[in-house]
């Protein structure tokens, strides 16, 4: 079977959905719900096309080629479409990418990642990637005003964690060189940065309650970061902030431990099913709608496996080590 | 987090446990059978117990991620119990034009129920909105249990409640045994849901007692909708020598009377006797039925001539005479005809090849031909294949669907059968919203005969076709009309739609072709065949043959169920047949197809009902609700009550849909808040096209009608808006109660007043507190000298 994309015959192998054949020849379609070889059905509408024949959009990932279907992956009106998706995915995230701590530090310091292995009582780890940024980690911050503490968002709330007396400590650890190699790569300031929104007293109250941490640390910065697809893809598009207000009550800083090293949180969810779909009694769908959330019912959390993190577009399933037992 | 499910203490553990096995038993174990189950259970318990769900873990291949996505996906489930009776607030189009939302309030500030709960304190009632009962005509209309109410008053609920109590009370009484007797006549009385809210069931009652008393020996038959909803309960008397006799809107009161003039009670003695009480009975009981509840309209015939003459019955042939559940009487007059040329003379080619020369196109909203899609579904090779009617009918202010099920239950089967003969299809299922509870009685009883008649069922009527019918419960999920995501909910999924192609009529129901029609396409069916194409054809429009069903609500004098031809102008709709605008307003448009559908303004309705037209106005034919607006309509709320029903309503599957749809109503909420700016509309245009171009399914793709074509139309009302104008004083952020000078002080509007907004001042005239008004309207409703008016905080910029 032939089709025709971006005005390139090519021919259908056996099975393929459209975005398969696109990608195959070299046209990279952005998607997040789809991942090859794995359970799914069209959420995102990230991989847009455009049916030439017909007008239609359609998502890519579960379109099954037909013969003589002309395709447009490229064109503006495609793109405006990736755009919109994107950013009503965002309106819909608690897309707190970036702990602003490690976005004001002006020696580039992930204040953030410190304080979290800080507070997963990785000291040595802490340590050395204090050592990563600093060649004296002892006298690092004394000449520093502090920003981070200033923009510490637990400051909002009741006091700002005392920053530098923590790293001070830190660097009073026995100096060893590890093992494992730490990463200290910066936060890029190209890439999309999400506007963090104030907390309402509700929240204020509710962290204030939960949060305690030896560092008192709210750990705004979204640990599953790293792979988040859609962080990348709106980058990809030119997003730089937000077009749309969040005006759902997305739950804040609400973490679930699932099992061994793999989390989940649920603000940081864009329902696109991948967890649904491919987990055997796991998790599941809630409710309908713009209110619809993907739940993990306690009594199911054995039946997931490591692998769903990689799987997961956003960092709503992450994996995390904690200290080793 | 387990399930939500709270457990009821006051029931019995072992003896919960027993009735759920015993339900299972019954149902079957397969993950298929999910919605059977949970409604089984729900209706067993009223809720689903958490130890019932338990239960089902245990005892069937449901696990625990399937049932949390299939019972909060659709709207029927409940997970905690409710008030010992149920009281729904309809929220259809034509129950919110008419203020269905302060009848709501009205309630919840009766019953005090508290804010967050839907009970009240005392567990005695519940309150929930609903999309739509289906009786349009009568809105507002609240149902209580089984008992339904129209034309409910915001300022007059406790009326109802007392009412419904009442009657709770009145213990059911036993139906006398019929005697043998000689027949001097027939009355036929219509039974369909709009007749039954309107009071019809007590008139059977009346008739039956009255008749008894008087001794005149009638029969008494209850027929379908006649269509005439705005006129019921309306009944027809048949003397012996055929003579008809028809009284719309009569009340209980006067049945005797009714009697009393067509017929002679048994003897001299008895008839003075009778006349004697009757009566004094008139002195009791006259004027008590005249209340609020059933408001009746004064004008009694002239109207129903008009309402029918431009009219053309091929859906509802049969109208006013038929009994739904006589079949011998429906083959009497024709039916099973086309079924029987069909199997007997035709081959399956040529029953596609009529259909597909008569031109029908699909009645549910997209207008695909009728034929074609046959003829794909015949197409395929496969053995296995399925017809699905779909009944899934959940427009808010259409209910044509539900009265052709209830009312002409086998002209559909017919239709059915006749489909599945022509696409090769050995199994059928009705599709019928579970909100419908009549209709899906009266199917089940009507597939039960059509089988004792060999209509259904092994080598029908005599050929070697076999065909059976089974009844599928919708559980309350708009969505399910997409025909993918109807087979999903069969399936035992949550209704999410598939991506076409492939399309049902390839891979449908279990993977199998399905042929997937709806009601009102499959009630044409036996026309066509017995009729043949050309006959049909010749009733229509170039692109759209045939009639066409619409509920016809709103603003207007003569609402109800009709069905026109294709190509009658939509003027005519209004002013042939509905008798104009109500209370002598202007017309200010006509929202076509619920919420898939657009407003045409009164300029443009000189438009021929034609799905092509139509698409090209921007609306779409869609099920065929009709709802006229008149001048006091603002439309940027019709725009926002549409979109929120679809938001509601949305699968929550894909992106532009989920989250687009919201953000469309954030944006609109702002602009009938008047605090959105000229920006702000644009930013609605865009996201409402983008909606349109990238949603995957049919709900997604025209959810923005109702905004693209409102802004097309009636722009300066959302700019009006913006600036903080809203003349038709319906967005209540915009507007104020004042008091004019016309008042006496009478007091009666700060008596009525619910939250005391009003002080108590006699012979001054009133005042209202702005700070303290809900802007329900009871006090303009009260006062008998018009001197409570709206009027908008902000004045218009001349």
């Amino acid at each position: 079977m032939k089709i025709t994309i971006n005005n390139i015959s090519v021919e259908v192998l056996a099975g393929e959905t459209l975005i398969e054949t696109a990608r195959r020849i070299g046209y990279d379609i952005p998607s997040l719900c789809y991942a090859k070889g794995a359970g799914h059905k069209s959420s995102c509408m990230v991989c847009a096309v455009k049916n030439c024949t017909t007008g239609q959009v359609i998502p890519s990932c579960t379109t099954i080629p037909t013969e003589g279907m002309v395709i447009d992956t490229e064109g503006e009106e495609v793109n405006q479409v990736r755009t919109l998706s994107l950013e009503l995915l965002l309106s819909d995230h608690r897309a707190d990418c970036e702990a602003p701590c490690s976005m004001v530090c002006s020696k580039g310091l992930d204040v953030e990642k410190v304080l979290d292995l800080y507070d997963n009582g990785l000291l040595r780890e802490a340590r050395a990637l204090l050592a990563k940024t600093f060649h004296l980690p002892e006298t690092a911050c004394d000449e520093c005003k502090a920003p981070c503490e200033k923009a510490c968002r637990r400051g909002t709330i009741d006091k700002a964690v005392s920053i530098r007396t923590i790293l001070k400590e830190i660097a009073t650890q026995p100096e060893e060189s590890l093992a494992k190699d730490i990463d200290n790569s910066k936060p890029d300031k190209k890439l999309y940065l999400s506007r963090l929104g104030r907390f309402r007293n509700k929240e204020k109250e509710y962290l204030k309650k939960t949060v305690d941490t030896p560092s008192r640390c709210l750990h705004c910065a979204c640990a599953g970061k790293k792979g988040c697809k859609l962080r990348h893809y709106a980058t990809g598009q030119g997003i730089k902030r937000p077009r749309y207000d969040a005006t759902s009550a997305l739950p804040v800083m609400e973490r679930t431990h699932i099992r061994e090293d793999i989390w989940f949180e649920q603000a940081k969810c864009i329902r696109c099913g991948l967890c649904v779909y491919n987990t055997k009694n796991g998790f599941t769908f809630k409710d309908r709608g713009f209110g619809m959330q993907i739940m993990l019912p306690e009594e199911n959390k054995p039946n997931i496996p490591e692998q769903l993190a990689q799987l997961c577009p956003t960092g709503a399933i992450y994996i995390k080590q904690t200290k080793e037992a | 987090m387990a399930c939500q499910c709270e457990h009821n203490p006051g029931e019995n553990r072992a003896g919960l446990l027993e009735k759920v096995d015993a339900i299972i038993e019954q149902t079957g174990t397969g993950r298929e059978m999910i919605i059977p189950l949970l409604q089984a259970l729900q209706n067993e318990f009223n809720y689903l117990p958490a130890d019932a769900i338990e239960r089902i873990y245990e005892r069937t291949e449901i696990d625990r991620a399937q049932l949390i996505s299939v019972s909060t996906f659709y709207s029927q489930f409940r997970h905690i119990p409710l008030g010992q009776h149920l009281i729904k607030v309809c929220t259809g189009t034509a129950c919110h034009v008419k203020g269905a939302g302060n009848v709501y309030d009205a309630f919840v500030r009766e019953l005090e129920i508290e804010e967050g709960s839907i009970t009240t304190n005392d567990k005695q009632f519940s309150i929930e909105k609903i999309a739509c009962l289906g009786c349009c005509t009568l809105a507002p209309v609240v149902q209580i249990d089984k008992k339904i109410y129209g034309h409910v008053l915001p300022g007059r609920v406790n009326e109802v409640i007392e009412d419904f109590l009442a009657s709770q009370q009145e213990k059911e009484k036993e139906d006398a045994a019929q005697e043998k007797r000689k027949i001097a006549g027939e009355i036929r009385l219509g039974m369909g849901s709009c007749c039954m809210a309107s009071g019809s069931t007590d008139i059977y009652e009346e008739l039956k007692t009255a008749s008894m008393q008087l001794g005149i020996e009638v029969n008494i038959k209850s027929v379908g909708c006649v269509g005439v909803c705005n006129k019921v309960p309306l009944i027809d008397v048949v003397t012996a020598d055929g003579a008809i006799t028809r009284y719309p809107n009569v009340k209980a009161t006067e049945i005797k009377e009714i009697l009393h003039q067509h017929f002679k009670p048994a003897g001299y003695l008895k008839r003075l006797k009778n006349n004697l009480v009757n009566h004094i009975d008139m002195f009791h009981t006259d004027l008590t039925w005249d209340n609020v509840i059933w408001k009746p309209e004064n004008e009694r015939t002239g109207v129903i001539d008009s309402f029918l003459a431009s009219q053309k019955h091929i859906s509802t042939e049969g109208y006013g005479f038929l009994t739904p559940l006589n079949l011998e009487e429906y083959i009497n007059h024709g039916g099973f005809e086309g079924l029987k040329k069909a199997l007997g003379t035709q081959t399956p080619r040529q029953v596609i090849d009529t259909v597909l020369q008569s031109g029908i196109r699909g009645r549910g909203g997209g207008g695909f031909p009728t034929g074609k899609k046959w003829e794909i579904v015949a197409a395929s090779g496969k053995k296995e294949k399925y017809t699905i009617c779909n009944g899934d009918e959940g427009d808010p202010g259409a209910f044509m669907d539900r009265m052709m099920l209830e009312s002409y239950p086998f002209r559909v089967i017919e239709g059915m059968i006749i489909a599945a003969y022509a696409v090769g299809a050995d199994k059928g299922i009705f599709y019928v919203r579970a909100e419908y509870p009549l209709a899906v009685v009266r199917i089940r009883s009507a597939i039960e005969l059509c089988s004792q008649q060999n209509l259904l069922g092994n080598k029908i009527a005599g050929s070697d076709f076999s065909f059976d019918i089974e009844v599928f419960e919708g559980a309350g999920a708009f969505v399910c009309g997409e025909e993918t995501a109807l087979i999903a909910s069969i399936e035992g999924e949550r209704g999410f739609p598939k991506q076409r192609p492939p399309y049902p009529a390839v891979e449908g129901l279990n993977g199998k072709p399905t042929l997937v029609n709806n009601v009102e396409t499959l009630s044409q069916i036996p026309y066509i065949v017995k009729h043949s194409a050309h006959y049909y054809n010749q009733v229509g429009t170039d692109n759209s043959k045939g009639t066409k069903v619409f509920a016809l609500a709103g603003k207007i004098r003569h609402g109800g169920l009709i069905e026109v031809p294709m190509g009658i102008t939509l003027n005519q709709i209004i002013e042939e047949i509905g008798g104009g605008v109500e209370g002598g307003e202007k017309l200010k448009a006509v929202q076509i197809g619920g919420p898939s559908g657009g407003c045409i303004p009164a300029d443009l309705c000189d438009v021929q009902v034609d799905f092509d037209a139509f698409n090209q106005m921007g609306a779409m034919m869609g099920s065929g609700g009709l709802v006229v607006l008149s001048e006091s309509d603002c439309m940027v709320d019709v725009a926002r009550y549409f979109l929120s029903f679809t938001c509601d309503q949305s699968c929550g599957k894909c992106t532009f849909c989920r989250v687009g749809i919201r953000r469309m109503l954030d944006i609109l909420d702002k602009i009938c808040s008047g605090k959105a700016s000229l920006e702000d509309i644009d930013k609605l245009e865009e996201l409402a096209i983008h909606v349109k171009k990238a949603s995957m399914c049919g709900l997604g793709k025209t959810a923005p009608n109702p905004v693209l074509t409102t802004l097309k139309y009636f722009r300066h009302e959302y700019e009006e808006h913006v600036q903080g104008i809203c003349k038709t004083g319906t967005c209540k952020d915009m507007i104020k109660y004042t008091v004019t000078d016309e008042c006496v002080g009478c007091t009666k509007c700060a008596k009525a007043c619910p939250v005391e907004a009003i002080p108590y001042t006699p012979y001054k005239v009133h005042t209202i507190e702005t700070e303290t008004c809900v802007l329900c309207g009871l006090c303009v409703d009260e006062c008998s000298f018009n001197a409570i008016r709206k009027k908008p905080l902000k004045e218009a910029k001349v």
